[in-house]
């Protein structure tokens, strides 16, 4: 019976098969959307909110929380923010491309562990590492104490409590996200070309331009993105390193939702938040999607 | 030992010194690379190795190591409110764990076997976590379980840590539930099974490493997580991380160097080992034929 009625057979597995694959992807999707996309429609509908007399939030339609934003005060504070988000992005992707090319090219049998060396230890608890950061970079730390003895800072030299103590805890806290994308397109990365480059005369400099950056500009651009977004989010290293004059957009939005108590700014400011990074994507994106047009060509 | 090819097949029979100096020199590892990496090493671990190794400082600095002491150990293991907040992250990493793992492994399954329109909306939904900076997710967790009038509490910690983890898991078991080859739940059906005990009986088997791996890692990640519990938790008792939080904010705190050594060595341990389970069922995931090249 079977063997003569085949097509019935397989048409109601196929139809059995997608209501199963279905089944099993609704509960983790409702799931999410039941909190996540609800809860971010959540924010935006309240950054437009008002609260009572005694600061509990309510729905409404007010603009006060968006037009704060154009307080000079806020305005400040979200220029620094990208400022040191992407002096981050520049100083995480000078540090990650030489090690993650040294792991790839040069790391032999060791690359594998070399590069589970560096990411096992990030995914560990990223607030003991700030504060073991914060404790090195102390004023009678070992960095300080180092640059002191080989003469490149004087006693009166400190790198906490400084955007450069910021800056310097966002990179260590998010170079891994740059050296993961870079090391597997350098890992990818035909050794070969680089012979090429160099049978055709051209010097380690030149070749390098022409045709190792090239070649993985992607996994660049991938860091790129994957540093930033953290990084501007961030509000534990403008804490811990930089000080109160350091604040970052992350701190303002924690204060607003914790010591603050406004909580439609605080909605306002990580809509704000949101939208910046919203931009940063779309800019990648675009960016992949030109390079895979001219791949294509 | 260095990778650089050596072009062999197409290499003249006698190569000029040129070519032959040109190859020393390819060989020649470049010392500015290692020294800058060498470097990069030693400060990537030395605030790891600074806090383990004053959690031993018989004295309360963090400069002078003044003689070794388990002080700051006895100090935590005799601080109950510490010990408190130790017994809530490990059972809001259990729940969210268990959850999790059900929920993405359930998606990751769908995503790669469900060709509709719903199927690819459900990967865009899956994205969203990815992309988002967690103090945003932290804000928009917090302001639903407050709109919904939840009091916070462990509870919405646990709650908020699913729904951040489920993404993980599934992007984890995603390129694994792809590797396999359908064709082997067909054979389970053409022997008589039906479509879910061929799923429960031949996939999830040969999913089981990376369902492990994936478990280890969500467990570490999320005990780790600050920001996502900083938002959620209630008052008492606090996650551990939240708790350190407020501890290194307010100055040096000794015994804080212990806690941060243990978790920091507990969680390196996991991901390690999460890293390391696909290979203890050999590389394949122990069943050959079901993977589909």
């Amino acid at each position: 019976m079977a063997l003569l009625r085949p097509s019935s057979r397989t048409r109601r597995r196929d139809a059995n098969g997608t209501r199963i694959w279905t089944w099993l992807m609704l509960p983790g999707t409702l799931w999410m959307t039941g909190f996540l996309i609800a809860s971010l429609v959540l924010v935006a509908v309240l950054a437009v909110g008002t609260t009572d007399e005694l600061g509990n939030p309510r729905f409404g339609f007010d603009l006060a929380g968006i037009r704060a934003l154009a307080d000079p005060a806020y305005t400040e504070v979200l220029a620094r923010s990208l400022g040191y988000a992407l002096l981050t992005c520049v100083i995480c992707l000078l540090i990650a491309y030489p090690v993650a090319y040294t792991i790839a090219l040069y790391g032999g049998r060791y690359k594998h562990a070399l590069i589970a060396a560096i990411v096992v230890p990030f995914f560990a608890n990223y607030l003991v590492r700030m504060y073991g950061w914060s404790v090195v970079l102390s004023d009678d730390g070992p960095v300080l104490s180092a640059l002191r003895a080989i003469g490149l800072a004087d006693a009166g030299t400190r790198i906490l409590n400084s955007g450069f103590g910021v800056v310097a805890g966002l990179v260590y806290g998010f170079v891994v996200f740059m050296i993961i994308p870079l090391y597997a397109a350098l890992e990818r990365l035909d050794v070969s070309l680089i012979e090429a480059g160099r049978d055709l005369y051209g010097g380690p400099v030149r070749t390098f331009f022409f045709v190792t950056l090239p070649a993985t500009r992607q996994g660049a651009a991938a860091g790129l993105v994957l540093v930033f977004l953290p990084a501007m989010g961030d509000f534990v290293s403008a804490q811990l390193m930089g000080g109160p004059d350091q604040i970052m957009i992350g701190n303002l939005i924690q204060d607003k939702f914790f010591q603050g108590q406004n909580w439609p700014l605080g909605s306002a400011l990580t809509m704000l938040l949101m939208l910046v990074l919203l931009v940063g994507m779309l800019g990648y994106l675009r960016r992949t999607r030109k390079d895979e047009a001219e791949a294509l060509r | 030992m260095t990778l650089v090819r050596m072009p062999s097949a197409t290499a003249p029979a006698s190569p000029t010194s040129r070519t032959r100096a040109r190859r020393a020199r390819a060989h020649r590892r470049p010392r500015v690379l290692i020294a800058v990496t060498g470097l990069f090493f030693a400060l990537l671990y030395l605030p790891i190795a600074v806090v383990a190794l004053f959690s031993f400082n018989s004295q309360k600095s963090l400069t002078v190591f003044d003689g070794f002491s388990l002080r700051w150990y006895r100090a935590f293991v005799h601080d109950d409110v510490l010990i408190a907040s130790l017994g809530t992250s490990l059972r809001i990493s259990l729940v969210a764990m268990a959850g999790s793992v059900i929920l993405g492994v359930a998606l990751a399954l769908g995503l790669v076997r469900c060709r509709t329109r719903l199927g690819s909306l459900a990967g865009l939904v899956m994205l969203v976590p990815l992309i988002t900076p967690e103090i945003v997710t932290g804000v928009a967790s917090m302001l639903l379980f407050k709109g919904l009038g939840v009091p916070l509490s462990t509870a919405t910690v646990m709650l908020a840590e699913i729904t951040f983890s489920i993404s993980y898991v599934t992007v984890i078991l995603r390129s694994r539930v792809a590797a396999l080859n359908p064709e082997v739940e067909e054979a389970a059906m053409d022997l008589g099974a039906t479509r879910w005990q061929a799923v429960r009986l031949v996939t999830l088997p040969a999913l089981l490493p990376a369902v492990l791996a994936s478990a280890v890692l969500i467990f570490a990640l999320v005990f780790d997580d600050f920001v996502l519990a900083y938002f959620t938790t209630g008052v008492d008792p606090q996650p551990l991380s939240v708790r350190i939080y407020s501890a290194i904010r307010f100055g040096v705190q000794p015994t804080i160097n212990a806690v941060g050594t243990l978790m920091l060595a507990g969680s390196i341990a996991l991901i390690a080992l999460a890293l390391f389970i696909p290979r203890l069922f050999g590389r394949r995931g122990g069943l050959d034929i079901l993977s589909g090249k």
